[in-house]
């Protein structure tokens, strides 16, 4: 514990000052030549989906920015021709769903709506990034879910009964760490469960 | 608060100079053992003492979903869950770190709240977890007990060993800790208040609607109203963990380890004003 996280542990001012912190996109680009190596060395090609996560705020101003977001990938939807739409999952969290086969064009379609919202002071209600992918073959499923409070990517393989496939995780995190910046303690690898066997996580 | 925290301090200081002066230190390491084995085994007494399961994913997938993304909010590991059969509507969290929390909620909860509600009162616990607030707390009543214990011995042997060995320090050091464990113990009150108003803020922000909990914490006490007696009476002791506690007609506010539902409510909608507002 630090100095300033004492002083917060003190004062109970601690989740406060977490909850509100800043989005850290820095390290989401990573997923652009990750794309690459999970086909070339992984056999996994891109779902052609990609999705952004976030937990709403009750105020006007905050309605008003998801409406700009949506406006900012409308434009984009016409240059790049990613297609998208915003929903709500049974939990209540809200979801930008980003359709494209390039792969390039979603992660640079998910940076702009993470921009968005950073820039109108709500980067700390972004939660994640996912990037969803699958073995060519019909088998595996598998999603890089990017952490913007953490700032690093986790690998997340559904398998059945919400059991998390961890062999393949472990083997996503030992190909890709060093081009993705890799969450190193695993007790932050939250899962995302879609809500029914074979679903994904924004359904 | 601060000045709360320093009053105990100062008196603690007091504390441990009359305990050194009456040659009562050798009680302390023991007693240092005894609080250290409590505050490790806390979580586990606390689930006990509820009848309280930890639960699996499969059973409970929507509360498991909840908590996990609620924690990636705050940026906390995902604790566990555990549930507990109670008809009383309530919830808390246990664990001495953020990495062996344990966050429970009564099957009386589940069904009293709806899923925004519910939301609320969980992000309500994780904020205890994220301020570490049973470690502070258990600090913070450390020599409270440590006082409460020496009282209780001088109950049992003060008597007899004062006229063996005349031992006017022994007295001294009773004395002194019945003065110290009434000042600390509200003290330690009126510090889990602030803690209680911290955790609801923390909470609220989390999940960006404070009107959620706000909401929860009413339907809660209305709630409690209408549940039997027996069954509030059988867990008024875990009063301290909860969200909201157990009501008893004649404990006066200063007693009270919770800020009242109003006086939380109320903060809640500023908070909520100021979100609107910013």
């Amino acid at each position: 514990m630090g100095l300033l996280d004492t002083i917060r542990a003190v004062l109970g001012t601690n989740a406060e000052a977490d909850a509100t912190r800043d989005a850290d996109p820095e390290d989401l680009f990573g997923m652009s030549t990750a794309y690459l190596t999970m086909e070339a060395d992984l056999g996994f090609e891109s779902m052609g989906r990609a999705a952004l996560c976030f937990s709403g705020v009750d105020s006007t101003d905050f309605a008003e920015t998801v409406g700009d977001v949506e406006t900012i990938l409308r434009a984009g939807e016409e240059e790049t021709g990613t297609t998208f739409d915003v929903r709500e999952d049974s939990h209540g969290w809200e979801w930008v769903v980003l359709r494209d086969d390039d792969p390039e064009d979603l992660v640079t379609s998910v940076h702009f709506a993470a921009d968005e919202f950073r820039e109108r002071g709500y980067g700390s209600r972004l939660l994640a990034a996912v990037f969803g992918f699958e073995r060519a073959d019909g088998g595996d499923r598998a999603y890089w879910i990017y952490s913007f409070r953490r700032g690093a990517y986790y690998p997340f393989a559904p398998g059945r009964d919400r059991e998390r496939n961890q062999r393949l995780e472990f083997k996503l995190e030992s190909v890709l760490d060093g081009e993705l910046d890799v969450e190193d303690d695993e007790s932050y690898w939250y899962p995302m469960w879609p809500d029914s066997d074979g679903g994904h996580p924004w359904e | 608060m601060v000045l709360t925290m320093f009053l105990l301090f100062a008196l603690y200081l007091v504390f441990v100079g009359a305990l050194w002066w009456s040659n009562s230190f050798v009680y302390l390491p023991l007693m240092g053992a005894f609080v250290l084995a409590q505050f490790f085994f806390s979580d586990r007494l606390a689930l006990y003492s509820m009848g309280a399961k930890k639960v699996t994913e499969e059973e409970y997938p929507e509360l498991h979903a909840a908590v996990s993304r609620l924690s990636q909010q705050a940026d906390l590991p995902k604790p566990a869950v555990a549930v507990a059969d109670s008809r009383v509507p309530n919830a808390f969290a246990a664990g001495r770190s953020q990495k062996k929390a344990t966050v429970c909620v009564t099957t009386g909860l589940l069904r009293t709240l709806d899923r925004d509600e519910l939301e609320g009162v969980l992000a309500h616990e994780l904020a205890h977890v994220k301020n570490r607030d049973v470690m502070v707390m258990t600090i913070a009543s450390f020599l409270s007990t440590v006082a409460f214990m020496v009282v209780r011995m001088g109950f049992w042997f003060g008597g007899g060993r004062s006229r063996r060995d005349g031992g006017g320090g022994f007295l001294v050091a009773i004395a002194a800790s019945l003065v110290v464990w009434i000042v600390s113990f509200f003290l330690i009150r009126a510090l889990s208040r602030y803690r209680e108003f911290a955790a609801d803020r923390g909470g609220a922000l989390i999940t960006g609607r404070p009107s959620a909990l706000a909401s929860a914490l009413l339907a809660i006490d209305g709630r409690m109203d209408n549940v039997p007696k027996e069954d509030l009476r059988e867990q008024s002791e875990m009063n301290a963990f909860f969200i909201v506690p157990l009501k008893s007609d004649f404990i006066g506010k200063l007693f009270s380890t919770h800020p009242s539902t109003e006086k939380r409510v109320e903060r809640l909608r500023e908070l909520e004003r100021e979100m609107e507002t910013r």
